[in-house]
């Protein structure tokens, strides 16, 4: 072999590798110039954030009913399919695992215990000739998923330990019933609050405000103000240090405890939950958002009662406050990009009969009457709408007795009950919730004056399981069916797929 | 809102309630096994539309009285000329018979005939006119479901609008694209827009076509043509015929009588938006054409004649289209006349 072969093969070879090279910056090149959208999809827990992720993507990807997205109801959606996330560091959402236990086992997916992502790429033939010259015809969304109850640290951003000990004692002592093993804790510590500090001591209060949270948090309270969030959702954050404090009785002292004590300590972990773990969290997932859908479940709120209603008015009044633009907010200045659409959504509309959807919305429309005035003051413009992101009833109406009675038909979730009627959660029944009031003033101020017969009548919202899916004749699956969920998706994503 | 629903809701709130499916004492109706997931299993749905007045802030307009007395002229004279047509009849037969029987008999099947085809020409118009007026009120009622944003008024009006259109394949897929919609839980202005994009759009595109084809024909033959009669003729033919074919692909039938009317309507919607065409478009259109019509006087008079048929033809989708632009802005002028001069020779090339 001549030397001069030998340098033809070297100099081919160097030429390959910059051709693969040159290949895979233009590719990187060609990423970068399809334009992204974050959707940030913000809830308390179990408002659903998971299944309106899930049926959001499955409904793009098998391409379902979606009339109301312009792009997919004008043909103008070419394909939609799942690509690697942009970063790399936070897990995937598992998309086809909970999309498996929709369809196939025909459950609510579990309750979200980290921060997951998803990136989802849509094909798209743009309506306006510039778009079409110059877009490739492509949009990445990436959507977040993350466990509702950290949304409630955003409070704590606002709040020193004296502050937060204050508020949440304030709370404790409004509901004692729930309360009442945590304030004997307390109580039984309370000399010890100068003394030397305690690991034992520590982990007896926080494991008994811990309870005393998850209790607030069950069903028949639903309760939504309950920060600390990690207190219910560690994620991998069990046992540290800084998820071992609970709020203490601090009196209106204002004298600065001594290095070493119980007090100096419980104070130095609820700054460190601050530094490590809310302030990461909200500056990692919540700054870049482009567009925001605040997911509400107030259904669940109106069966615990006026308490539970009137709570999770608040949380989101304290939460949608915290994305308050203006200097005076720690978060705004890490809002770099500007979120121009938000959309609040009741969600599990499908719960209820079609002629109350209107009332819903306006349940909702007060409950958020302020974020609203806030988001629209700061030029975002913002929607209401009742949604179901997963459609599990179907609307009928029954005749019993000679009366007719409008209802709801689906299968109900097993050991709900309704009257002395309890579903095993295997047959169908068909259900009335109940008529939501005209008045909305009604569901919050009936607790003191509820008579025997007004009880009676009170709403009864009925879980459901997720809707048996039709096969077609060549035995592919239908795409979920929801309600409005493509219209949440045209206000959200419409305009980017013009 | 809120009045119109406290008119049929029930005054006391009702118990919740279960019903398990296999209680035999419960009966639902329907066929639910049927039916797909996605689609709606309504039942006996109450006709609470007809109880809903719609909210009115304006007071309504008292009607004018109306006179008596020119109906009584009008009884009167109608009379008097039928009977005296039936009298030059009546003495017209008699005289035949006189002459030869074979000659009154034959005047009397002729009569008959006559009265007939009368008969049946009153039919036809009135059927013209009642479907002008069918698919005015489906018009109102879209607006309306769309302005209160009620699904159940939509409903209603979107089910006749496809009785409208049941007849016509070529809105088939249309139709079962609405079919579909109507059946899941969608507002009322939705489904009021859905309607316009699946089932009409086709429709508005033809209707479009036919507008500039005739405002095209018109501008070229009057810059062509020798004589202003010509062009006269030409203007008033094409117009006429754009109502005619316009109102036949929105699906009305007109007769003689129900076209009058549609020429009527059409002029006075001309009449009522004229103002605003010329407040806006017309100055822009001549401003924007005055190069061209300086360049040629006969030229600039055939782009005056295509944009006058272009307004009418604008007149026209509005006045005959069953469903209000809701979704879409409808045809303008100027959109329309930038196409008809950019368009020409485009057009001359796809002849060849």
């Amino acid at each position: 072999m001549s030397p001069l072969n030998s340098l033809f093969k070297n100099a081919r070879l160097a030429l390959t590798d910059a051709q693969t090279a040159l290949d895979n910056f233009a590719e990187s090149a060609v990423d970068l110039t399809v334009p992204t959208v974050r959707l940030g999809v913000t809830g308390l827990a179990r408002s659903g954030k998971t299944v309106f992720i899930s049926a959001l993507v499955h409904n793009l990807i098998a391409g379902g009913r979606l009339p109301l997205l312009d792009a997919a109801g004008t043909g103008r959606l070419a394909r939609a399919y799942l690509q690697p996330q942009p970063d790399d560091d936070v897990p995937r959402f598992n998309y086809e695992q909970h999309v498996e236990t929709l369809t196939k086992e025909r459950l609510w997916p579990d309750s979200t215990h980290q921060i997951s992502q998803l990136r989802l790429t849509i094909e798209y033939e743009s309506a306006t000739f510039l778009s079409r010259q110059l877009g490739g015809g492509k949009l990445h969304l990436d959507i977040v998923d993350y466990p509702g109850e950290w949304l409630l640290d955003l409070v704590l951003l606002r709040q020193d330990f004296r502050q937060f000990s204050k508020e949440a004692l304030k709370r404790a002592k409004a509901r004692p019933d729930l309360s009442a093993e945590f304030l004997s804790t307390l109580a039984r510590h309370q000399d010890k609050l100068h003394e030397e500090f305690s690991e034992d001591v520590a982990r007896d209060l926080a494991n008994t405000f811990t309870t005393y949270l998850s209790r607030c948090r069950d069903d028949e309270n639903a309760l939504s103000m309950l920060p600390p969030g990690r207190f219910l959702m560690p994620g991998d954050m069990k046992g540290t240090p800084a998820l071992t404090f609970a709020p203490l009785d601090l009196g209106s002292t204002q004298v600065k405890p001594k290095a070493g004590t119980l007090l100096a300590i419980m104070e130095r972990r609820y700054e460190a939950y601050r530094k490590h773990v809310v302030r990461p969290f909200f500056k990692n997932h919540f700054a870049k958002l482009d567009r925001q859908i605040v997911l509400v479940d107030a259904l669940t709120a109106i069966n615990a009662g006026p308490a539970a209603l009137d709570d999770l008015s608040q949380a989101l009044t304290e939460i949608m406050g915290a994305f308050r633009p203006g200097k005076s907010s720690w978060l705004s200045s890490i809002l770099s990009r500007k979120i121009n659409r938000i959309l609040f959504a009741a969600t599990k509309a499908d719960h209820l009969r079609r002629e109350d959807h209107e009332h819903l919305e306006k349940l909702l429309q007060q409950l958020v009457q302020q974020a609203i005035n806030r988001a629209e003051f700061s030029g975002a413009s913002v929607e209401t709408l009742a949604l179901a992101s997963v459609r599990s009833t179907r609307q009928a109406t029954v005749h019993h007795d000679g009366v007719e009675t409008p209802a709801l038909l689906g299968t109900p979730m097993p050991a709900e009950t309704i009257g002395d009627i309890q579903f095993d959660g295997e047959e169908e029944a068909a259900i009335f919730p109940g008529d939501l009031p005209e008045d909305l003033s009604d569901l919050f101020a009936e607790e003191q004056d509820r008579t025997e017969a007004e009880d009676q009548t009170a709403l009864k919202y009925v879980r459901f399981r997720p809707p048996k899916l039709e096969r077609t004749a060549e035995g592919l699956t239908l795409s979920l069916p929801h309600i409005r969920l493509d219209r949440a998706m045209e206000f959200l994503l419409g305009d980017k797929l013009a | 809102m809120t009045n119109k629903k406290t008119q049929h809701k029930p005054q006391t709130r009702r118990a919740p309630k279960a019903f398990k499916l296999d209680d035999s004492s419960v009966r639902l109706e329907g066929e639910f096994a049927q039916e797909p997931l996605s689609s709606e299993a309504v039942v006996s749905e109450e006709d609470e539309s007809a109880l809903a007045l719609p909210q009115n802030n304006i007071a309504p307009e008292p009607k004018p009285a109306v006179s008596r007395w020119s109906k009584i002229i009008a009884i009167g004279g109608g009379g008097l000329l039928s009977l005296a047509i039936g009298l030059a009849v009546d003495s017209l037969i008699r005289d035949l018979f006189a002459r030869y029987d074979w000659l009154g008999w034959t005047a009397v099947g002729l009569t008959v005939l006559a009265f007939l085809g009368l008969i049946g020409l009153f039919i036809k118009e009135w059927r013209s006119l009642s479907r002008l007026e069918q698919i005015d009120h489906i018009r109102d009622d879209l607006q309306t479901a769309a302005d209160n944003d009620s699904d159940k008024e939509a409903r209603a009006a979107l089910q006749k609008l496809m009785a409208l259109y049941a007849d016509r394949p070529e809105t088939a897929h249309g139709r079962t694209l609405l079919i579909g919609h109507t059946q899941e839980i969608i507002d009322g202005r939705d489904l009021v827009k859905l309607a316009e994009r699946d089932l009409l759009a086709p429709l508005d595109a033809r209707a479009r076509l036919i507008v500039m084809e005739s405002a095209k024909r018109v501008s070229v033959i009057t810059a062509l043509s020798p004589r202003a009669l010509v062009d006269i003729l030409i203007v008033l033919y094409e117009n006429l015929r754009i109502v005619r074919r316009v109102s036949r692909l929105y699906g009305a039938r007109p007769g003689t009588l129900g076209f009058w009317r549609l020429a009527r309507d059409v002029a006075a919607h001309l009449a009522v938006t004229g103002g605003m065409a010329a407040g806006d478009s017309l100055v822009e259109q001549f401003i924007g054409q005055g190069l061209a019509a300086k360049l040629s006087a006969r030229l600039g008079e055939g782009l005056v004649n295509g944009f006058l048929t272009a307004r009418i033809g604008v007149a026209a989708i509005q006045t005959c289209r069953p469903a209000p632009f809701i979704a879409t802005k409808g045809p303008s002028l100027s959109e329309l006349m930038s196409e008809i001069t950019k368009s020409a020779p485009d057009e001359v090339a796809d002849q060849d």
